[in-house]
């Protein structure tokens, strides 16, 4: 019977070299690198906390990069990566993919059993290029438009705008002059060529044929249009009107203390009027529309994450990017900073329904004319050069036909240069 | 005759001090903003018309702006960066500006303008090329891409220097070399102690640009542990609704160290007089 | 005859050992900044210079193209022209208006009146003020209702324009911001006046001049090489005129503060065309070294080394 405790060593040695070897084991460094700072930083920093609280075989480093362009490229040029990647804007995705900069993920979604179906399409197409899939996408924002009850009553509007036609005339109904002409308060000032594009029916590139459709006449009409605001309601006016309430995301910003009748936002305006205007009685709608245009249209954007090519450890860099970008993650942190959640059935979860306006903000982000950036590689740089159309015709008078024009003629340049086999 | 000459320096003096007075309330407008803001609460941060006086005043802006940020580790590593940056710069860029103006030796002129040259080429378009090289030579993520370019010298503060040692007179760099003495002595102990002024200034501008540099440290450096101020400052911004009146804060405590480093290097611009008694 | 050629012989090696002595400590003290300058900046420079005829987009390697980067911008790029003539406004008008405020504060500075490091303190600390820190203050100072700036303006009787919304005063908006910054060169003005020996101001106060005559005659001339270093550098640094409007503006309004430096960060970080932004880079060099060497061959006529010939 003294066999017995030699045998019961035996095991007990044989079980505490078992352990020690799976103890030996290092968990797999991740690093990533995100281009959020402040609270949203702090948010994605306690998710991989948790991450790395429930999976012991990796271990993830966060770091900010802080929106840095510089940072990025460079680490790109100088072969010196992160394994993990969210400080590459939506805009960027197909550029950088172009150049096999990125890991296709194709292969790893199907493993993990991710469907294209759990995203709203809008945002399922901009992860694209070429057909194949680099990036996931962890939040994103809906545009509409926010509107003063209390104006909207004194105003006599019993209708809420869905044409066009109708939003000018409740803009117009809304404004209010004193005895000098100069604003009591304004209706509406529209903003953001790239989204008015497309509810007036434009768009801004062909994906079948490839070419850039800058002066699509829709998307002048859609210039046209913004321009005449600042025609009518004489644009120098309603910037110096705007600008005595500071910044338009405070405490005075002009909407909140009641001196415009609507106004262009998103849903992160609820983080707001909860924080400074709790009295506020509002309402939304979905972006008006012309004859002929599309019903609940807007641009869709936001961070993508994705794997730079280079990476050493894809398998685990998957593991941690299919979590952070996964129901629970993405939940968390849509939840924390106010936006819309990409994941169809996060959007549509209780958390987030029980607001109507998220509801609201959810059912516009999956509607099949909210389009992400085109599967183009110089969208970055076409964004840009929208802006600067915008701001030439609208805040600068110039024709908005000529300077879609020149928007055409500089992207056809561009894309020659990005996409030429030289 | 000095009683009419003492009264008009009174009034030089009374006069002096309102324009001073006056130009320096103007230039005292965005520190006391910084200031101000740092201590408002967060509805009055964007107020418009501006809230100038902060009601109530919200001290506790700062110990939460201080625990935000690991504050007192980025100090050190900034004060780090800083102490060995001001050392080698001063040391490197006076020795290079000692050889552009004390001694004459041919090519010194053509390769004065070939420094000069090198500032003048934007810098966007190197960084790729530099942060290559500090790759081959494994510095990435430590310090040293930081630091050890200041021993190597610096353009701007070699012209610098290059023009105050040009208006020493060369006589007393002569008398020495008739006495013996050699390149180096005459360097340390004739040029460099008649140009105290210039190289605390040379000191101040290195300390405050490295303590303010921000790009510096984003690029090269990849470890949060080893973070400065400047980068740590940048935490506080967030996409919507940062915190502003903690941002100010922090952005407070980085500056008055380096207010204070100024008005204690004053001390030496001021012995730079009593040394100057050269005849010319 | 001989006597002569022996004499000769005998004072040759004399100059040239001296010369080959003087060129041996010239290499050596400035081995510091030679060193780096092999190690790091030729590398550097010759790699921004072959980009500058490559397509290069960061993320795939440099593609020779040979001119085309310079033809396209020299010819067809009329962003660029406007932003080079952007440039040029701050060099042309910002560049004088600093330096002259500038020296004109040092020497305000320089009375010896009881609490003056004070009050350079308080000069200098609008420099050490983070930039995003004064963005709310400025959007209030030059607001076209209500700001300080306008205000003013209105009070002798001038309504004020719409500053940074206005393309027409976007970059005199500019102008006035820098002002605050003109405290560093100013401290390096001081520097240089602590330099300046007492016995000179006495010998031409003996000779009777007065505050301008002591100004024009010793101050300025004394100062001179100090008034070259900030000229050059003022220089270089206008035509690499970024940060604020890389933080404020992004090009607006309407192109109107689309800085040269801006335009090639654009080009080369956001747009991925480095090697473009390279070439611009080249272009600016060129400009800058034909300007400061415009300058550097005037330099003679009014820049006063103490006990040198003008070299």
């Amino acid at each position: 019977m003294r066999y017995s405790r030699y045998i019961l060593l035996f095991f007990i040695l044989v079980a505490l070299s078992g352990c020690s070897g799976h103890q030996g084991k290092m968990p797999v460094e991740i690093t990533y690198w995100t281009g959020w700072s402040g609270h949203e930083f702090e948010i994605q920093k306690g998710l991989v906390d948790r991450f790395n609280a429930g999976h012991k075989n990796i271990h993830v480093k966060i770091l900010s990069v802080f929106g840095s362009y510089q940072k990025v490229t460079i680490a790109f040029a100088g072969g010196d990566t992160p394994d993990v990647l969210s400080a590459v804007w939506a805009e960027q995705l197909a550029g950088y993919a172009m150049r096999g900069a990125l890991t296709p993920l194709d292969s790893y979604l199907a493993a993990s059993k991710r469907k294209p179906d759990e995203w709203s399409p809008g945002i399922w197409n901009m992860l694209q290029y070429k057909g194949h899939t680099y990036g996931m996408a962890a939040t994103t924002n809906a545009t509409f438009i926010a509107y003063n009850k209390q104006i909207f009553r004194e105003a006599g509007i019993t209708r809420l705008p869905q044409t066009i036609a109708e939003l000018d005339d409740a803009a117009a109904k809304c404004t209010k002059y004193d005895a000098n002409h100069r604003f009591i308060r304004y209706g509406f000032r529209p903003s953001g060529l790239a989204s008015w594009a497309y509810v007036f029916g434009g768009k801004w590139y062909d994906q079948k044929t490839g070419k850039i459709t800058a002066n699509d006449p829709h998307n002048v009409q859609a210039l046209q249009w913004m321009a005449s605001y600042a025609k009518k309601y004489d644009i120098r006016k309603m910037q110096g009107f705007e600008s005595t309430f500071g910044s338009a995301e405070s405490v005075s910003g002009p909407f909140f203390v009641g001196k415009i009748g609507m106004w262009q936002c998103g849903e992160w305006v609820e983080q707001f009027t909860k924080r400074y205007a709790k009295d506020l009685d509002w309402g939304y709608f979905p972006l008006p529309y012309p004859p002929g245009g599309r019903p609940k249209s807007m641009t869709l954007g936001g961070s993508v994450f994705v794997i730079p090519s280079d990476c050493k450890n894809k398998k685990e860099a998957w593991e941690f990017l299919n979590w952070i970008c996964g129901p629970e993650a993405v939940s968390d942190f849509c939840k924390g900073i106010g936006n819309v959640p990409p994941l169809r059935a996060v959007a549509g979860s209780p958390r987030f329904t029980k607001s109507p306006l998220f509801a609201f903000a959810g059912n516009l982000v999956s509607s099949e004319n909210a389009f992400g950036p085109p599967q183009m590689p110089v969208w970055r740089t076409y964004m840009d050069q929208i802006v600067r159309a915008e701001d030439f015709a609208v805040l600068g008078g110039r024709d908005p036909k000529k300077m879609l024009d020149d928007v055409q003629k500089i992207m056809e340049q561009e894309m020659t240069d990005a996409t030429e086999v030289l | 005759m000095s009683k009419g000459h003492s009264s008009s320096k009174r009034n030089q003096t009374i006069l002096s001090h309102i324009v001073l007075s006056s130009l320096s309330l103007l230039c005292l407008l965005p520190f006391y903003w910084l200031v101000a803001t740092s201590l408002k609460a967060d509805m009055q941060v964007h107020a418009m018309p501006p809230v100038w006086f902060p009601h109530p005043i919200v001290w506790e802006n700062y110990p939460k702006a201080m625990v935000y940020i690991p504050f007192l580790h980025y100090m050190k590593n900034t004060i780090v960066i800083c102490v060995s940056s001001v050392i080698g710069t001063v040391l490197s860029c006076s020795l290079v500006a000692y050889s552009f103006s004390k001694i004459k030796w041919p090519g010194r002129d053509a390769l004065f303008v070939l420094v000069l040259a090198t500032l003048m080429l934007p810098g966007q378009v190197t960084m790729i090329p530099v942060f290559a090289i500090f790759r081959w030579l494994g510095w990435i993520g430590s310090y040293k891409p930081l630091i050890v370019p200041c021993f190597l010298g610096n353009a701007f503060y070699i012209f610098l220097l290059r023009q105050f040692f040009m208006s020493i007179p060369q006589e007393l760099s002569d008398a020495a070399k008739v006495d013996g003495a050699t390149e180096f002595s005459i360097y340390r102990m004739i040029i460099l102690p008649l140009s105290k002024p210039a190289l605390i200034t040379v000191g101040l501008f290195t300390f405050i640009g490295a303590w303010n540099d921000f790009l510096g440290p984003l690029l090269y450096l990849n470890d949060d542990t080893k973070y400065t101020l400047s980068l740590g400052l940048q935490q506080f911004v967030g996409q919507h609704g940062q915190e502003w009146q903690l941002l100010m804060a922090a952005a407070v405590v980085m500056v008055v160290p380096i207010i204070l480093i100024f008005i204690f290097a004053q001390n030496w611009f001021v012995k730079g007089i009593a040394l100057t008694g050269i005849k010319g | 005859m001989a006597k002569q050629i022996i004499d000769k012989n005998l004072q040759r090696p004399k100059k040239s050992k001296a010369a080959r002595r003087n060129l041996f400590n010239g290499l050596l003290f400035a081995s510091p900044w030679i060193l780096g300058f092999i190690v790091f900046t030729v590398y550097a420079i010759s790699a921004s210079l072959y980009y500058s005829f490559c397509r290069y987009d960061i993320l795939t390697p440099p593609h020779w193209i040979g001119m085309k980067n310079y033809t396209r911008l020299l010819t067809d790029d009329v962003i660029f022209m406007h932003s080079l003539w952007n440039t040029m406004y701050m060099v042309i008008f910002g560049l004088p208006i600093g330096l002259v405020l500038s020296l004109a504060l040092s020497l305000l500075l320089n009375i010896k009146v009881k609490g003056i490091s004070i009050y350079r303190a308080i000069f200098y600390i609008p420099t050490l003020v983070p930039a995003v820190a004064l963005a709310t203050l400025w959007m209030w100072l030059l607001n076209t209702d209500i700001g300080l700036v306008n205000v003013l303006l209105s009070k002798i009787g001038i309504a004020g324009p719409g500053w940074l919304n206005d393309p027409a005063w976007a970059k005199p908006a500019l102008i006035m911001m820098g002002l605050w910054g003109i405290g560093g060169s100013s401290i390096i003005y001081l520097a240089g006046l602590q330099n300046i020996p007492d016995h000179l101001y006495e010998a031409a106060e003996l000779d009777g001049a007065n505050s301008y005559h002591k100004l024009r005659h010793v101050t300025l001339p004394m100062l001179s090489p100090i008034i070259f270093f900030n000229l050059i550098m003022g220089l270089i640094g206008s035509f690499q005129y970024f940060t604020q409007v890389y933080i404020m503006t992004n090009g607006g309004p309407q192109d109107s503060t689309l800085f040269y430096a801006l335009y090639l960060f654009n080009r080369a970080f956001v747009d991925l065309k480095m090697g473009y932004a390279s070439a611009m880079a080249w272009i600016l060099f060129a400009i800058t070294l034909v300007c400061t060497l415009l300058v550097f061959k005037t330099s003679a006529k009014w820049v006063y080394y103490e006990g040198h010939t003008n070299e």
